[in-house]
């Protein structure tokens, strides 16, 4: 270890020498010392790294000046080459295909009936007027993320401003994975777990979109990172700062409030490095302060039966998936790769589980025990759990990358031993990204599907008959869709009431912030309705309400207005088939 | 403007029209002389202007300190002044060609309410106005197009008479307000002028029933049907199919409206919604709201204008003396209003007009003869319109629901509160993390500096270490 008693006296910090180890060393050495060590009544002298101060007393140099001043160069220059080519290019190379995979196309189709939802709120807050009616702004969810693109939209107020704030913490998400990833394992398995995260089909789509999740997760993954400094060291500081951050993903998304329970878990299942209960209380205690402006902006604001009335709704409606839906629909979106990677590294290294699996295990099983028992299931609810899942995957990567400077295999030479693992380590990378890479690239592509899942993106169509009935309709006019979610996106585009049949005149069986048409029939006899509205992907959820739509129209002479197409490649070649249509009734 | 950029512009808007409705220029048929090519009329019961917009801003509504005397030798001094009629189940005042005639006084305009008193009957509800609060869709339809508010009907009295005005100009056959047992003769009237020219006509009738006519009374007395629609009083509509088929029932006025062929000129009588009586307001505003939004969404909007007026006065107060004219004195002042794509926005047309001033518009615009020297000396209609600008997009006529909607709203959310206290929390919190990671930073910097000259020394002390022996062996 001369070399380090060379950079040492070159004038680098403990924590630049380590940049210079062999990335695999340091991480198993930062993992080997620190984590389960006794914990200490006073707090020892705080490291970024969690290393223990540089070695003291080390044997300086033996040669002349002239050899040291060669030897510090020589090391200065290893150092920043290194950092260069190790960690900032593949770093920037990551964030930049995060950003890439993001963006393209991003407002290439309409938004969708829940990005209706949350762009209209944004843009009553920023005060563009005629949409606070169709669209309160205190309507079921806090309004943190409602509020960030509401500044945004009072810069330009399109489509893809609004898309484009969730996909700008996306990408952040991507780069606090990389620190989490190297913070608990090294940086080969941060960069593993960024470049995992940055093409993940699942977690491109969610950032992709005007929803609460992507934010509520750029928030909730800081907080994790938060922990694991807590953890190591300085927890009275970090775990505050842990509880802001999760206060931060609870005020976007109140669903939030499940990481709690993981956090708990973790606690309550054994050792959490230098955290105590004590500091778990500091932390519960910021975090309470913080999604306590979620209740008091509710009273300031004088809508508190808003808030009272969903979460009353959310307890009591009925499942809208069936119980084992995220373990059947979420795999091949997460990844399969990625899932093999994760268990396969806690397999192999299972004599090293200590508290950062603990921590990333809890963060993960216990919000998707959750939600698979909770009756209400959203695609995009165990978004928050994915950037853990990533790190569990990149730690297998990283470890392969580690093993080359192991003993094992003994039969090996050093040399095959350093190039097989190294190989290994690669074609896990690129194999992990390549098979993420390839349905991601599918699923940016604007759809051409006539069925939809809410929260898989835009609703094609959705923005051209909007459109056409903003141009088109006069004001004053409603339209009554088949549901809610068509309905939405219409009102949002066409600035227009728009009502859904499907919506049940019961209480207890329909979301509170919707209103019901109790007699539809009568409604468009009298004129409380001057169109009617069928859409392709209510028809295909909901065919009985697609029929009675269909005998209003027939009954009250409708006369087709609009008609919004997607082009769909059939055996016969393709062909545009109609997926709204617009049609003006007469009593 | 000049000339030749407003013949331009109104080319264009002409143009705008035919390009806009294919279908609808195809069942109107022969050129107009402006943009409009249909015009639908309709006609309800007997209302005063002051009863429906006395209090109307900009209108010529009621005096001040208007006032009618009860008239009794009691009570001579006293005197009722206007007041509203919110939800109050009014008695219809059941008003004679006598007992109006006495309402006017011989043109003073003072015995609304003792003409009723002199009678013996309570005259104090002919008194009583509407206003927004129970005529939503007419006073929407007032600020957003034209109110006429000296529109007079054409006779003083009798539904017949105005109705025989409506459509031809001149009072039914015997000059009174009876139809004659063989029908009102040969009598020309604007549909006969249509016919003959081959534009489109319909008259619509609410609730028809094509079995009451003037041949068929009911229960030894005219079917109210009759009166309403006086082309049911001649025998030539009633013989001809191809008169005869053009009235029909108002349902095929949506029917017409969803195929695009609605015609060129259309009559609307109503039955139930004929806003006569208290009780039948709502149902008129209804009605009138529905008519009208149907126009607005359909396909002939864009070259549309929907008129309607009240036949007369039916008692109520009206403060304006009815005018004299060439052709006879007029009845007293009657609501009118018109909602068109070129209809002047929010307007209050001051120009005096009746309904036969509906007719010179037809005549003008299909370029037809007049039917007699009443149409052919009508106010002038055109002027409610401004045919240079192109034809505004349609803004539905609210009804009761957006009053109820309007009350139910409560007081908007104050979000601004919201906005800085989540505001406030963001940076806070960003600050706080911000900050930890900062301290952490400094801290780190520190203990490396401290660490880095422990390293320095500690290498000094072995060089020292290494240098000493090395002294001593070279020592002495």
């Amino acid at each position: 270890m001369i070399w380090k008693r060379a950079a040492y006296a070159a004038g680098l910090a403990p924590r630049q020498v380590r940049a210079l180890d062999p990335p695999g060393e340091s991480a198993l050495l930062d993992r080997r010392e620190l984590p389960e060590a006794p914990v200490l009544t006073q707090e020892p002298p705080e490291h970024p790294d969690g290393l223990p101060p540089g070695p003291s007393g080390a044997p300086g140099p033996s040669g002349g000046e002239r050899r040291a001043d060669r030897i510090r160069r020589r090391v200065r220059d290893s150092a920043v080459a290194y950092r260069l080519g190790f960690r900032v290019l593949p770093l920037g190379a990551i964030l930049a295909l995060a950003a890439f995979v993001r963006y393209r196309q991003l407002a290439a189709v309409g938004l969708n009936s829940d990005e209706a939802v949350y762009t209209g709120s944004a843009e009553a807050l920023a005060g563009h007027h005629g949409l606070e009616s169709m669209f309160p702004v205190f309507r079921a969810h806090p309004v943190l993320v409602q509020l960030l693109i509401g500044q945004a939209l009072r810069v330009s107020d399109t489509d893809w401003t609004a898309r484009a704030v969730p996909a700008a913490l996306g990408v952040v998400t991507v780069g606090l994975t990389y620190l989490l990833g190297r913070r608990l394992y090294g940086a080969p398995a941060g960069l593993a777990a960024a470049a995992l995260l940055a093409v993940m089909p699942y977690h491109v789509m969610v950032s992709r979109e005007v929803l609460l999740d992507g934010p509520m997760t750029c928030f909730a993954t800081l907080a994790l990172y938060c922990v694991v400094r807590a953890a190591e060291s300085a927890p009275r500081r970090w775990i505050a700062a842990a509880g802001a951050a999760l206060g931060l993903a609870a005020l976007s998304k109140e669903t939030a409030v499940v990481l709690l329970a993981g956090l708990y878990a973790f606690g309550a299942l054994g050792s959490a490095g230098r955290l105590r209960f004590r500091h778990h209380a500091i932390g519960l205690g910021v975090f309470t302060a913080v999604f306590a402006v979620y209740p008091v902006a509710l009273r300031l604001s004088a809508v508190t039966r808003t808030g009272q009335n969903f979460v009353l709704w959310q307890m009591l409606r009925r499942a809208n998936h069936p119980l084992w839906f995220y373990l059947t629909d979420l795999p091949s979106v997460i990844g399969p790769a990625v899932l093999l990677l994760a268990a396969a590294g806690l397999v192999w290294r299972r004599r090293d589980f200590g508290w950062r699996e603990r921590l990333l295990l809890a963060w993960i099983l216990v919000p998707l025990a959750f939600f698979t028992i909770w009756p209400v299931k959203g695609f995009q609810y165990l978004l928050p759990v994915v950037p853990a899942l990533a790190v569990l995957a990149g730690r297998t990567i990283g470890e392969l990358w580690a093993a080359r400077d192991g003993a094992w295999p003994s039969v090996l030479s050093a040399g095959r031993r350093r190039m097989g693992f190294a190989a290994a380590a690669g074609v896990c990378a690129a194999a992990g990204v390549a098979t993420l890479a390839v349905p991601t690239w599918q699923r940016i592509t604007p759809s051409s599907s006539t069925a939809f899942l809410a929260g898989t993106g835009g609703l094609p169509g959705g923005r051209a008959a909007g459109q056409w009935i903003a141009a088109n309709v006069p004001d004053g006019a409603r339209l009554l869709g088949a549901g809610p979610s068509i309905a939405n996106v219409l009102e949002f585009y066409g600035r227009h009431p728009v009502g859904a049949l499907s919506v049940s005149t019961d209480p207890r069986n329909r979301n509170p912030v919707y209103t019901p048409v109790a007699n539809p029939d009568r409604a468009v006899r009298t004129g409380e309705y001057q169109y009617l509205v069928w859409d392709s992907y209510t028809a295909a959820r909901s065919p009985y309400y697609a029929a009675e739509l269909r005998k209003l129209i027939g009954r009250y002479h409708g006369v087709a207005v609009f008609t919004a197409t997607v082009p769909v490649q059939t055996p016969a070649g393709a062909s545009a088939v109609p997926v709204i249509i617009v049609y003006e009734v007469h009593p | 403007m000049s000339r030749w950029g407003r013949l331009a512009a109104v080319a264009a808007a002409c143009a705008a029209g035919w390009l806009g409705t294919p279908a609808a220029a195809h069942a109107a048929g022969p050129a107009t002389t402006t943009p409009i090519r249909h015009f639908i009329y309709l006609m309800q019961g007997g209302r005063t202007f002051d009863d429906y917009f006395g209090t109307y801003p900009g209108a010529d509504g009621f005096p001040a300190g208007a006032c009618q005397s009860l008239g009794t030798s009691a009570q001579r001094a006293a005197c009722v002044k206007p007041y509203p009629l919110h939800g109050q189940a009014a008695p219809t005042l059941a008003a004679g060609s006598r007992l109006i005639a006495n309402q006017l006084d011989g043109g003073k305009m003072d015995a609304f309410v003792s003409a009723y008193e002199r009678q013996g009957r309570d005259g104090t509800s002919a008194m009583g106005y509407y206003d927004r609060t129970d005529l939503p869709t007419s006073w929407a339809a007032a600020d957003q197009y034209v109110l006429f508010d000296r529109f007079f009907s054409d006779a003083a009295f009798g539904t017949v008479a105005n109705r025989s005005y409506w459509i031809s100009g001149a009072p039914a056959a015997d000059g009174g307000n009876r139809i004659p047992a063989a029908g009102l003769g040969n009598q020309p009237t604007i549909f006969d002028r249509l016919q003959a020219a081959g534009v489109s006509w319909k008259f619509y009738v609410q609730g028809y029933n094509p079995a009451h006519t003037f041949r068929a009374p009911a229960a030894g007395r005219l079917d109210d049907q009759a009166t309403r629609v006086p082309v049911l009083d001649y025998a030539r509509f009633l013989d001809d199919p191809r008169l005869r088929g053009r009235i029909v029932d108002l349902s095929q006025y949506y029917r017409d409206l969803a195929a695009g062929t609605l015609p060129a000129v259309a009559y609307v009588a109503t039955s139930g919604a004929d806003e006569r009586s208290a009780r039948s307001i709502p149902a008129g505003q209804r009605l009138i709201q529905t008519m009208i939004n149907q126009l607005m969404v359909s396909s002939s909007w864009s070259s549309s204008a929907f008129f309607w007026s009240y036949e007369q006065s039916g008692g109520w107060y009206d403060q304006v003396v009815p005018p004299r004219t060439p052709t006879g004195t007029l009845g007293l002042r009657v609501p009118a209003l018109l909602v068109s794509p070129y209809a002047r926005r929010g307007m209050v047309d001051h120009a005096q007009t009746d309904p036969t001033s509906a007719l010179r518009f037809i005549e003008t615009n299909w370029r037809l003869p007049s039917l007699t020297a009443r149409d052919a000396g009508a106010g002038d209609l055109t002027k409610a319109f401004d045919f240079t600008a192109a034809p505004r997009k349609a803004r539905l006529l609210p009804g009761y629901a957006a009053l109820s909607a309007s009350t139910a709203a409560g007081a908007p959310a104050r979000t601004h509160v919201a906005s800085r206290l989540y505001g406030v929390t963001l940076a806070l919190c960003l600050a706080l993390v911000l900050g930890v990671a900062l301290s952490t930073w400094w801290r780190t910097r520190r203990a490396d500096k401290s660490s880095h000259e422990q390293s320095a020394d500690a290498a000094d002390d072995a060089d020292d270490a290494e240098s000493r022996p090395t002294e001593r062996a070279v020592g002495p």
